[in-house]
């Protein structure tokens, strides 16, 4: 399986989560092998994750649960007369953790974005720079448009993740 | 076919196919400058009045290595093109279809079909002010292409920069060969057509694009709104605005945009000297990495990378958070001349320092600068302004080059060549008292 670059990035977070198919695994390994800038990726992804892995999973000391629940238990009572606003036999240590984790997973979401599109930026920033300049030389009275024409064309091809030309990789 | 053109320049010019000299024409402007410049100006025309398609190729330098792609290439009177590249074998297939107003790219093998802006934005622009301000035109005589009779024109820069050299069909004013020669590398692109055949209607669907079934499409936006000054842009983006202090001779400012693309956003400051132009691209520093690719070097001291690919050279440094790229056919050395210039950052310095030596405001030198201009720009604006009893906005529109002599002579009901005469000593004035001018970028006339 051979894929673009582009579509490397997509699969790098499943990746390093072990939910691509051994095929896809082994072609995003070949990818690692060459370039650098997804294997930069690749490493913060699995530091991020690994950061929020490795969160501790704190046992609460003994007495917090019954703590917590007594001064609630007036509140059973009213909900017990129709209230019912705050259902809390659900409420469990894992179901604390999950949403801690994911307040966590909220909170590093644009980083790990602002990451992604950093690095995106930096594959693309010269092509996207030359197909600007290469379109705005077109208002050049003597230019040779079919060149223009030439390097827009490649351009568009590595903004989208492709290699400009068939069998071509970048230098 | 009758050479409809030809007439049109035998009414001026005779020109001896045997020797290839060029007699002066009647008219009696300036000779065989005057000569040259109705040839350059039928090449211009011949888009207006000439359908053609042929097959061009074009060798070109491209990363460290020379490249020759064939291409199909067809006219529509004004402004239509379609091109469809044979070779390489990359390249083999692609299509462009452009209206004059957007540019359809498809690439077959993947199925990809992009909407981009259209090519032809110059080339109904008939504003040559510019460059006949900095390249002198000279005929160089006739020759033959694909058995067909062509004038050579050379165009040479009068500061640093790339010469041009145009074989210009002496019946129908198409251009059938091009060379351009970088003085340090050579010919850094050439292009002629090994077979053409003009028409005077091609069908116009031909020049429509059809989305093939299935294709992908993807709408590359170009830059919005081309035509916003330095000072527009930074009130629109949320950083800082850094305008070349000095360029080589004759680059002078000609719009600006914001770019946007993803999370990126750039803005961008062109500058032309009438036949090339140097970009410029500004971001914060943190949105964007350094590419994988390059050579390393240093921009007024800082680290930088300098990018060859050939015809077109990319440098790229980072000063005041923000990361800077220009990118241009200018040398090597103007780019990190200009650069340097740029990393140097003594803007209010510099404005200090002319409002001194010229006796300007200092805040009519910040609205200047905050307009594009250079330095050197802004010294000869306002001598000139002094010195011909102008407003500050005519002698602008006169330096940057929308003002001929003559326009500016009739405006000011004087004599040509006695506003010429004005115009030299004021711009030898101005120069004097210019404080940057680099040896690289030193100004080699006055404007014309």
């Amino acid at each position: 399986m051979d894929l673009n670059h582009h579509r490397v990035e997509q699969l790098l977070s499943a990746y390093v989560d072990g939910e691509l198919t051994q095929a896809e695994a082994r072609a995003v390994e070949e990818h690692l092998l060459d370039c650098g800038a997804c294997r930069r990726a690749y490493e913060d992804l699995r530091a991020t994750k690994a950061l929020l892995g490795a969160l501790p999973v704190a046992e609460p000391p003994a007495g917090w649960w019954s703590s917590l629940r007594a001064p609630l238990v007036p509140s059973r009572s009213r909900a017990g007369r129709g209230g019912r606003w705050l259902p809390l036999r659900g409420w469990r240590p894992a179901w604390a953790l999950g949403a801690l984790l994911l307040i966590l997973a909220l909170a590093a979401a644009p980083l790990v974005k602002g990451t992604m599109d950093r690095l995106h930026a930096t594959e693309i920033g010269v092509d996207l720079y030359v197909r600007e300049h290469a379109l705005q030389m077109s208002a050049e009275p003597l230019v040779d448009r079919a060149y223009l024409g030439l390097v827009a064309g490649d351009a568009d091809l590595v903004l989208v993740g492709e290699s400009p030309r068939a069998g071509e990789r970048r230098p | 076919m009758r050479p409809l053109l030809l007439r049109l320049l035998a009414a001026a010019a005779v020109v001896s196919g045997a020797g290839g000299a060029v007699l002066l024409p009647a008219s009696g402007t300036s000779g065989i400058g005057a000569a040259a410049r109705q040839v350059l100006e039928m090449a211009l025309a011949a888009p207006r009045l000439i359908d053609y398609e042929g097959t061009k190729v074009i060798t070109v330098l491209r990363n460290g290595r020379t490249e020759t792609v064939t291409v199909a290439e067809s006219h529509k009177r004004p402004d239509m093109m379609r091109l469809e590249y044979l070779s390489p074998e990359g390249v083999a297939g692609r299509i462009i279809v452009d209206n004059g107003r957007v540019a359809w790219h498809y690439e077959p093998r993947l199925n990809m079909a992009f909407k981009d802006d259209t090519l032809q934005r110059g080339l109904l622009g008939r504003d040559l002010t510019l460059l006949f301000r900095n390249y002198r035109v000279s005929v160089l005589g006739t020759d033959e292409v694909i058995g067909r009779q062509a004038y050579v024109i050379a165009l040479d820069p009068k500061g640093p920069g790339v010469r041009r050299e145009l074989w210009v069909d002496r019946a129908t004013g198409t251009v059938l060969r091009s060379e351009e020669r970088d003085p340090g590398r050579g010919v850094v692109l050439s292009s002629y057509f090994s077979r053409i055949s003009f028409s005077l209607n091609l069908p116009e669907a031909y020049f429509r694009y059809r989305v093939p079934a299935g294709a992908r499409v993807f709408t590359l936006r170009g830059t919005e709104d081309q035509s916003l000054s330095p000072a527009a842009l930074a009130r629109r983006v949320r950083f800082p605005v850094l305008i070349p202090p000095v360029l080589p001779e004759g680059y002078t400012f000609r719009g600006g945009g914001i770019s946007r693309f993803g999370s990126l956003t750039s803005v961008y400051l062109r500058y032309s000297d009438g036949d090339n132009a140097i970009s410029f691209f500004e971001a914060p520093a943190g949105s964007i990495g350094w590419p994988a690719f390059g050579n390393p070097v240093r921009v007024n001291g800082q680290p930088g990378r300098y990018i060859d690919l050939g015809y077109f050279r990319v440098l790229i440094w980072e000063q005041e958070g923000l990361r800077l790229t220009a990118v241009g056919t200018a040398p090597s050395e103007t780019l990190l001349t200009v650069a340097s210039q740029i990393a140097a950052g003594q803007e209010d310095g510099l404005v200090a320092e002319i409002a001194s030596r010229t006796g300007g405001d200092p805040a009519t030198i910040r609205h200047l600068r905050g307009e594009g201009m250079t330095f050197p720009e802004i010294v000869r604006t306002l001598v000139l302004s002094r010195h011909l009893g102008t407003d500050l906005p005519t002698a602008v529109r006169f330096v940057r080059g929308s003002l001929t002599v003559a326009d500016l002579a009739r405006e000011l009901r004087m004599r040509p060549e006695v506003l010429k005469q004005v115009v030299q000593e004021a711009s030898a004035r101005a120069a004097r008292m210019t404080p940057l001018v680099s040896p690289a970028l030193a100004p080699s006339g006055a404007p014309r």
